[in-house]
């Protein structure tokens, strides 16, 4: 028998037929705004139409009650498979059990409908009473609708309570968004750039957009309060047109793409997986008639990604009009709480001021080209660099500037070293990540660095990765830094472990820029990603003018930057696995570099990718190789038939003298010439040509930070020992220093030391007076003891680590020499006690690499004793004699 | 059914999974492990300063096959991780009562 059509069943058969026709409309080609708007008002016919019945059922529902749409429903923003918030708000006369059961009724019609309702039945004076222990349901109250009912219920609570209520609360309101927006941010790594991103509450999706309109809908209630009920301002006045529109139109595109999605899924499910980016990519998901539309997943997930990031960006500045108390996360403003330091350059032509930096308004500041200083690059670079130093965030109104000013900023722009000075003060800086995130969304950073516009927002599929390959990057960056911070949680033990190699790390700006560049390669599809993305690097060192060792340190970095991961897959207690990448890395920096880089690479290909157990293996491999790189320097040395290529490299910038080169490369450690460049070997070969003139060749660079000095001579008893007195006489500290010698027995000894008493540093006519010196010293026309006699000790300071001495010796790491290794604690006079002692013992040094890791002095030497490996009593006579010379030392 | 738990080297890993898929296994679980049996742990140096290494790093692979299947599936294991020094690793084999796969409730050898 057929069921008897009553007005609520014939009402459920109209909403359904709407609902297949709004389907029909949007496939064939509705807009989002125009498709949620349409469920709305079929739903708002719907529930009107229950309530007429309800109200003809029970006519005691004519006063005191009123239905009221709340949130998205409130806001006529109805996606076909969302929720519908229903608040039933009751006038004070009202008992809840009088009308408990109409208001099932209407809500079992619904439920029966397949909607899924979300009914709340309250009291006028409980709606308007917030709650702070649920946030969520006055923030629901900001979008109200009155659907159907009594008025002048809904009419008390508009226009009075709820004002009294944003009054009295709107701030903690704001406050309690702010929080719940920055839980919800955390909870997506705080970042937009994932590869399935949730549209809805990923940042830079559709909450944010309602997190946007809310914190405009409460600035407007404490605006309206304070004028005391004048007229509302507009909300969007604070944004510039064009910004305007491009968050219109991300909105739309939201819209759009969450329709899409749901009818997809047939559900309330807002996840852009892969195969969903396919079929949006295929039918033109949100590209309108766009002439550029396109059918690539990759290409479309760009513009999603163009999108979240202009609502990304607005709602960035709207949390700035929230008072929040400062409680870390994405907002923080560390550059609030310290002032500038010492040595930071005093800002021009802008200021930081409450943990934002701003620019000077336009013609104002000193110091600047004439004009805007949002078109000076070197203003916006340094502001940028603060940002880096001090983690402070870039002002609403400045970021417009400089989005406007960027044409001619680019015609200001210059290359090469300043460039480069900037970039590297950017990259050095601790919060590194977010100014190169600011630059990155401005387009600055492809302005400096065109090669990663390849990989802007550029989705790469995989099972592992999680980020986009750009957002990848700036995670890769985070992680560097983040090892120079105090560490918590289950890998710190191990961040804590590799941030000692990054103390370590002597081209700690390489590092970073080859960090920046690893993956441009990924925006071309040649298959070889670390090949592409070195070959790009090397135009971008050419612009920055970095030298020959800069850029191939940088470039074997990128080269290289799958290596270790790929080593990690082999046996790494293997000695065969170790020789191998060793082999690829060549240098103790390149590996300190690759070591650093691959562990961080890890960390950013997705949150739970680096386990404790990688970060062990890691260490291992780390241990063993550079190890390795230490004990096989003596016997990898160049000859007939080892380092022909690095001697080839030398002797193109020696045109004509290849012979010449060959007898003077011959018998140095391949080591030696892996880590200079051609050049450098080139001025040392000169240097050597000038024996018959000076038989002691120095060459000296004086550097704020680490300076250092280079000894050509032929080799004779106690020359090292003679330079380091002489520097120690001058009251240097010898940080590193190797030292290597040629089948000719001519020594190349470099010395990089610090100016512990700034005595180069206040007079720089003192530095021909110090190489004067030096070169006396060595050639024996001033005793060193002399110098050091003359030399007043300064104050020690207390250690801060107490390091114990340890001498150990190998007989088994060369052919023909026996390691030595010192280590000691670091202190001023110690190389020249050690090479004493060796002196003495009429040890000859074959090869010294010097080091200092913190407060430790690490020796290495390797030497002979007439021509031959140390006997195991000259072993023991020498430990005695070099710790008791480090002692008298320490005395 | 009976399932198979292999703690092998890392760095045989790959050549283990190859192998296994290649007889028909269809899944398995694999476990970042640390252990050490007869093969005990070393101390490294490293700038003057000690580094013990008492848990070797392993991985531990763990798959329940049909009982036909054991034989060949510990075979295949066997013929790709070892090397024959120590350190190879071990394989434990235990009998399974049931086995569902949550998605349909399928039971045995089915689920698998």
């Amino acid at each position: 028998m057929a069921e008897k059509e009553t007005p609520e069943s014939a009402m459920r058969s109209e909403y359904q037929r709407r609902m297949l026709a709004i389907r029909a409309e949007f496939d064939a080609g509705a807009t989002g705004g125009e498709t949620i708007a349409a469920r709305s008002k079929a739903m708002d016919d719907l529930v009107a139409g229950l309530w007429v019945e309800a109200v003809k059922q029970t006519p005691a529902l004519r006063t005191g009650i009123a239905l009221v749409a709340l949130g998205g429903y409130g806001r006529s923003e109805l996606f076909p498979y969302s929720d519908v918030d229903l608040l039933f708000l009751l006038d004070s006369k009202v008992s809840e059990k009088d009308v408990k059961l109409p208001i099932r009724r209407v809500s079992q019609e619904l439920w029966d409908n397949g909607i899924r309702l979300s009914p709340q039945t309250r009291k006028r004076s409980e709606a308007e009473k917030f709650e702070a222990d649920n946030v969520e349901f006055a923030l629901a109250l900001l979008d109200h609708r009155l659907l159907a009912g009594d008025t002048a219920v809904y009419e008390r609570f508009a226009k009075v309570g709820l004002p009294k209520m944003l009054e009295r609360d709107g701030k903690a309101i704001s406050q309690g968004l702010a929080d719940l927006t920055a839980d919800r941010h955390k909870k997506y790594g705080d970042t937009l750039f994932h590869l399935e991103p949730s549209i809805k509450d990923c940042p830079g999706g559709l909450r944010d957009v309602h997190v946007c309109a809310w914190l405009e809908k409460l600035a407007a209630a404490g605006a309206d309060a304070a004028k005391d009920g004048a007229q509302t301002g507009d909300s969007n006045s604070g944004l510039a047109i064009g910004d305007r529109e491009e968050f219109a139109e991300a909105v739309e595109f939201l819209f759009v793409v969450r329709c899409f999605l749901h009818y997809r899924h047939e559900r309330d499910d807002n996840t852009l997986d892969w195969l969903a980016q396919d079929a949006a990519a295929a039918t033109l998901v949100g590209q309108g008639r766009s002439r550029a539309a396109t059918t690539d997943a990759a290409y479309w997930m760009r513009l999603y990604f163009r999108h979240a990031r202009s609502v990304e960006r607005r709602l960035i500045q709207m949390l700035e009009t929230v008072p929040t108390k400062q409680k870390g996360g994405r907002w923080s403003l560390p550059g609030l709480t310290r002032g500038r330091r010492r040595n930071e350059p005093v800002p021009v032509g802008y200021r930081v001021e409450g943990g934002r930096a701003i620019l000077s308004p336009a013609g104002t500041a000193a110091g600047t080209a004439p004009g805007d200083p949002a078109q000076d690059p070197e203003v916006v670079l340094q502001l940028f660099a603060t940002m880096a130093r001090t983690g402070c965030l870039l002002d609403r109104r400045s970021e417009e500037r400089m989005s406007q000013a960027l044409p001619l900023l680019s015609t200001h722009l210059e290359e090469g070293p300043v460039l480069w000075r900037h970039l590297r003060e950017i990259l050095l800086g601790q919060y590194a990540g977010k100014a190169l995130r600011a630059m990155h969304a401005l387009g600055i950073l492809e302005l400096l660095i065109p090669e990663f516009h390849g990989i802007d927002a550029l989705v790469i599929r995989d099972a592992y990765h999680r980020y986009t390959v750009d957002e990848h990057t700036m995670v890769l960056i985070d992680t560097l830094h983040g090892m120079e911070m105090e560490q918590t949680g289950q890998m710190a033990e191990w961040a804590t472990r590799f941030g000692g190699i990054l103390r370590d790390v002597q081209h700690a700006d390489l590092l970073y820029l080859g960090a920046l560049l690893h993956d441009t390669g990924k925006g071309r599809s040649t298959g070889d990603h670390a090949g592409e993305s070195a070959r790009m690097a090397e135009s971008v060192a050419g612009r920055l003018e970095l030298d020959a060792y800069e850029s191939e340190l940088m470039m074997g970095l990128i080269r290289n930057h799958l290596e270790m991961s790929a080593a990690l897959r082999r046996d790494i207690f293997d000695l065969e696995t170790v020789r191998a990448f060793a082999g690829k890395v060549q240098t103790p920096e390149a590996l300190r570099m690759l070591t650093l880089f691959t562990y961080s690479d890890i960390n950013a290909v997705h949150p739970d990718a680096l386990t404790p157990w990688k970060a062990e293996n890691l260490w291992r491999l780390y241990l063993a190789t550079a190890n390795y790189l230490d004990r096989s320097v003596d016997d990898e040395r160049v000859g007939a038939s080892v380092g022909k290529e690095l001697v080839h490299r030398v002797a193109s910038v020696l045109p004509g003298k290849r012979a010449e080169v060959e007898a003077f490369l011959e018998g140095f450690p391949e080591r030696y010439l892996r880590t200079r460049t051609p050049e450098q070997v080139r001025l040392h070969f000169e240097m050597a040509q000038r024996f018959d003139q000076d038989k002691v060749q120095l060459e000296f660079h004086y550097a704020a930070g680490t300076s250092e000095i280079t000894l050509l001579t032929r080799d004779r008893a106690l020359l090292f020992s003679d330079m380091a007195g002489a520097l120690a006489g001058w009251g240097m500290n010898i940080v590193t220093a190797d030292a290597f010698s040629n089948r000719q027995g001519i020594v190349v000894d470099t010395f990089r030391f610090t100016d512990t008493f700034r005595t180069l540093e206040m007079n720089t006519s003192e530095h021909s007076a110090f190489v004067a010196s030096v070169h006396d010293v060595m050639v024996g026309k001033l005793a060193v003891e002399k110098l050091l006699t003359g030399r007043r000790r300064g104050r020690r300071k207390a250690p801060k680590v107490l390091v114990q001495t340890r001498v150990d010796f190998d007989d088994l790491a060369s052919t023909h020499s026996t390691l030595l290794q010192v280590v000691a604690q670091d202190m001023p006079g110690l190389l020249r006690a050690v090479s004493l002692a060796l002196a003495e013992g009429e040890c000859n040094i074959e090869v010294a690499l010097v080091d200092t890791e913190g407060e430790t002095a690490i020796d290495v030497f390797y030497v002979t004793r007439n021509g031959s490996k140390l006997d195991s009593d000259q072993e023991s006579a020498l430990k005695q004699a070099l710790l008791a010379r480090i002692e008298a030392n320490a005395g | 059914m009976q399932k198979i738990e292999a703690v092998i080297q890392p760095s045989k890993l790959d050549a283990v999974k190859d192998a296994l898929v290649e007889i028909g296994v269809q899944g398995m679980t694999i476990t970042e492990a640390r252990g050490h049996g007869r093969q005990k742990g070393h101390t490294e140096f490293y700038r003057g300063r000690e580094y013990s290494v008492d848990l070797l790093p392993k991985v531990k692979l763990e798959t329940v096959v049909s009982d036909e299947m054991v034989d060949k599936a510990v075979t295949a294991i066997i013929t790709v991780a070892r090397t024959g020094t120590i350190g190879d690793g071990k394989i434990f084999v235990t009998k399974i009562d049931e086995a569902i796969r949550i998605r349909n409730d399928e039971r045995g050898e089915m689920a698998l």
